[in-house]
C-alpha cells in the first residue's frame, strides 16, 4: 500500500531502470546507493540497465499481501540486466510457462491503487518473444 | 570488556494466544527470567520486537518495564526485523560488558495474531525494501522462494530434499513443550500442502505466532546467582542489504558468514567445538542458506548432509533440537531470545524436550531475507 508521493520520488529509478555504476571498480547496483557496496567510492555515475534479460528465478505468489488481491497469482523474477539485477513482476505469461533463463523486455504497466488513490505506473518485464 | 553470564532465562509457550496481550507474553517470560535469577531486579531491559505496530504500541520498555514493577529502570527497545531479538540479546551483553550495569533483563516479544492475516503478511514484509520490493507487491515467502528455486536450480537441489528439514524439526519439535506446532508430519504431508509462493509450500514455511521469551544477563561480579553459570561467549551481528537486486551472490547469506566468524572468533572457539545450535529456518531454504553459511556444510550441501542424518539429536552439532522456527514457532522479535534461552538450557542439562549433553552453543538469528544476522556463542 504505496503512496503516490512515493511513486513519483522513484520515476527515474522504476521507470527507467537507473542504477549506479562505481566509477572506481566498476560494480553496478540496482537500486542505486550512495556508496559502493564492493568498494566504499562516492564516484558512482547513474546508468539505465538495458530492458532486455533473462529471468534468474521466479516465484507465483498464492497468498497475496494486503492490496494485491487482484494481481493474483503474482509472478515475481529477479532478473539479470547487463551487469545487474532487478526484481520485478512478469506479465503476459502463464505461471506455468514462466522458466528460469527465459528472455524478458521491459514494458510500462500499472500496479496497485496507491493509499491515496493514485493508479501508478511501474517497470513490468514481459516474455521476449522472436 | 568484562565477562557476562546468564542468570535466568524463561519463556512462555508459542502459539495464539488470543487470551493474551503483549505486555503480558512479555511480563511473564520476564518474571520467570527474574525469578530464575533469585528474584535480582534488573537495571535495564531491553526489548526485541518487530511489529508492535499491528497492536497499535510502541514504546515497549516502558509499557512492559511499568507492567513488571520496574519504573525507574533504564528501557529500550532494539528493532532488526525478524532478527530483532538477536540484536537485543547483543545490545544487553554490551549493557553489561562495558560496566554500565550488572543486571541487565533482555525481552523479546511478538504479537501477531490480532489483525487478519493478509495485515500480518503486509507487515513481515516491511523487512524488505518497501521502494524497490513490496511496490510489486512481493510477500517475505515470495522472496525468500526467489532465493529457494535460485539454490535449488544451481545446485542441483530437489524439492524433497529440502521438504525433509521440516520433517525433522516437527519431530524435534514434538517434545518441546513450549513449541507451537507439536505434531510429526510425513514429507508426503510438506508436499501436499498449499502452496503459498512458488516453490513454497505452507510446510516448508513457519507458522506465524505470538511468544515471549527473555534472558537474564549479568556481570561477573553478581555471577553467583547461578550455580551452573552460562557465560556469553561471543556475539556478532553483520547486515547485507534489505533488497535481492543488489545482493552480491543470491545462494549464500554474506551477513550469516560475518557473523558466525566473528562471534566464534570473539568466543576463541573452533566451529567444530560447537555441540548444539538454534538457527533461524524461516523456511527449508532458510536452514540450508543457514547451515552452509555458517560453515555446518559446504555450500549446496546441507540438504545431502541432513538427509544423512547430519545435525541430528546427537550429532555434534545437533541442530535445532527446539524443533527450530518450523515446530517451535517465529514469534519474530521474540525467536533471537528463545534461541538463547533454549540453548542456554540445554547447555544447563535442564531443556524439557530432547537434551544432548554439551558445552559450546551457538544461535543464529536473522532479520529479512539474510539482511540483518546476529549469532551469539554460548559455553558453560
Ligand atoms: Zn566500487
Amino acid at each position: 500500500m504505496t503512496t503516490i508521493q512515493r511513486v513519483w520520488r522513484l520515476k527515474n529509478t522504476l521507470l527507467n531502470l537507473l542504477a549506479s555504476r562505481c566509477s572506481v571498480c566498476g560494480h553496478v547496483t540496482y537500486p542505486p546507493k550512495m556508496r559502493c557496496p564492493v568498494c566504499g567510492s562516492r564516484e558512482l555515475r547513474e546508468e539505465s540497465l538495458p530492458r532486455e534479460g533473462e529471468v534468474l528465478s521466479y516465484t507465483i505468489i498464492r497468498v497475496p499481501a494486503k492490496g494485491f488481491e487482484d494481481f493474483t497469482p503474482l509472478i515475481i523474477a529477479l532478473i539479470k540486466l547487463g551487469d545487474a539485477k532487478v526484481l520485478a513482476e512478469v506479465v503476459d505469461v502463464k505461471p506455468e510457462e514462466v522458466s528460469v533463463g527465459m528472455r524478458v523486455v521491459a514494458t510500462v504497466r500499472r500496479t496497485a491503487q496507491t493509499i491515496d488513490g493514485g493508479v501508478p505506473y511501474v517497470i513490468k518485464f514481459k516474455p521476449l518473444r522472436s | 570488556m568484562r565477562r557476562v553470564y546468564v542468570a535466568g532465562v524463561g519463556m512462555v509457550n508459542v502459539g495464539k494466544h488470543v487470551d493474551k496481550s503483549l505486555r503480558d507474553l512479555a511480563g511473564q517470560a520476564a518474571l520467570k527470567a527474574m525469578e530464575e535469577a533469585g528474584n535480582e531486579v534488573p537495571e535495564a531491559l531491553v526489548v526485541g520486537n518487530m511489529l508492535s505496530s499491528l497492536v497499535e504500541q510502541e514504546n515497549l520498555a516502558s509499557l512492559i518495564g511499568d507492567h513488571i514493577g520496574l519504573r525507574g529502570a533504564c528501557g529500550l527497545k532494539v528493532e532488526g526485523a525478524c532478527g530483532s531479538g538477536g540484536l537485543a540479546l547483543m545490545t544487553g551483553y554490551s549493557l553489561v560488558a562495558s560496566g554500565l550495569f550488572n543486571k541487565v533483563l533482555v525481552v523479546g516479544v511478538e504479537k501477531l495474531f490480532e489483525r487478519p492475516s493478509a495485515d500480518v503478511i503486509r507487515g513481515l514484509a516491511y523487512a524488505a525494501d518497501a521502494d524497490y520490493e513490496l511496490i510489486y507487491g512481493v510477500t517475505f515467502s515470495g522472496l525468500n522462494a526467489l532465493l529457494m528455486r535460485y539454490y535449488m536450480s544451481k545446485y542441483g537441489v530437489r524439492y524433497e530434499e529440502l521438504a525433509y528439514w521440516s520433517v525433522l524439526m516437527h519431530k524435534n519439535g514434538s517434545r518441546n513443550p513450549y513449541a507451537q506446532l507439536r505434531n510429526e508430519i510425513t514429507l508426503d504431508d510438506v508436499m501436499k500442502s498449499p502452496v503459498i509462493a512458488d516453490p513454497i509450500r505452507l510446510y516448508d514455511s513457519c507458522p506465524l505466532s505470538d511468544g515471549a521469551a527473555a534472558v537474564f544477563l549479568v556481570s561477573e561480579d553478581i555471577k553467583k546467582l547461578t550455580d551452573t553459570p552460562v557465560t556469553v561467549a561471543g556475539v556478532s551481528n553483520s547486515i547485507d542489504s534489505t533488497d535481492l537486486s543488489s545482493r552480491l551472490e543470491l545462494d549464500y547469506l554474506l551477513a550469516s558468514s560475518t557473523s558466525a566468524r566473528n562471534s566464534l572468533k570473539m568466543a576463541k572457539v573452533d566451529l567444530r567445538e560447537v555441540g548444539v545450535a538454534e538457527i533461524h529456518d524461516a523456511y527449508t531454504i532458510t536452514a540450508a542458506l543457514s547451515i552452509e553459511s555458517i560453515g555446518f556444510a559446504e555450500r549446496g550441501k546441507a540438504p545431502k548432509a541432513w538427509s544423512e542424518g547430519r545435525f541430528s539429536p546427537g550429532d555434534k552439532p545437533s541442530i535445532n533440537l527446539s524443533g527450530g522456527l518450523k515446530s517451535r514457532g517465529h514469534p519474530v522479535g521474540a525467536t533471537g531470545v528463545y534461541q538463547v534461552a533454549e540453548v542456554v538450557m540445554q547447555l544447563r542439562g535442564d531443556f524439557p524436550g530432547i537434551s544432548v549433553p554439551a558445552e559450546v552453543g551457538l544461535t543464529q538469528n536473522i532479520g529479512g531475507a539474510g539482511s540483518n544476522v546476529t549469532t551469539v556463542v554460548l559455553r558453560r
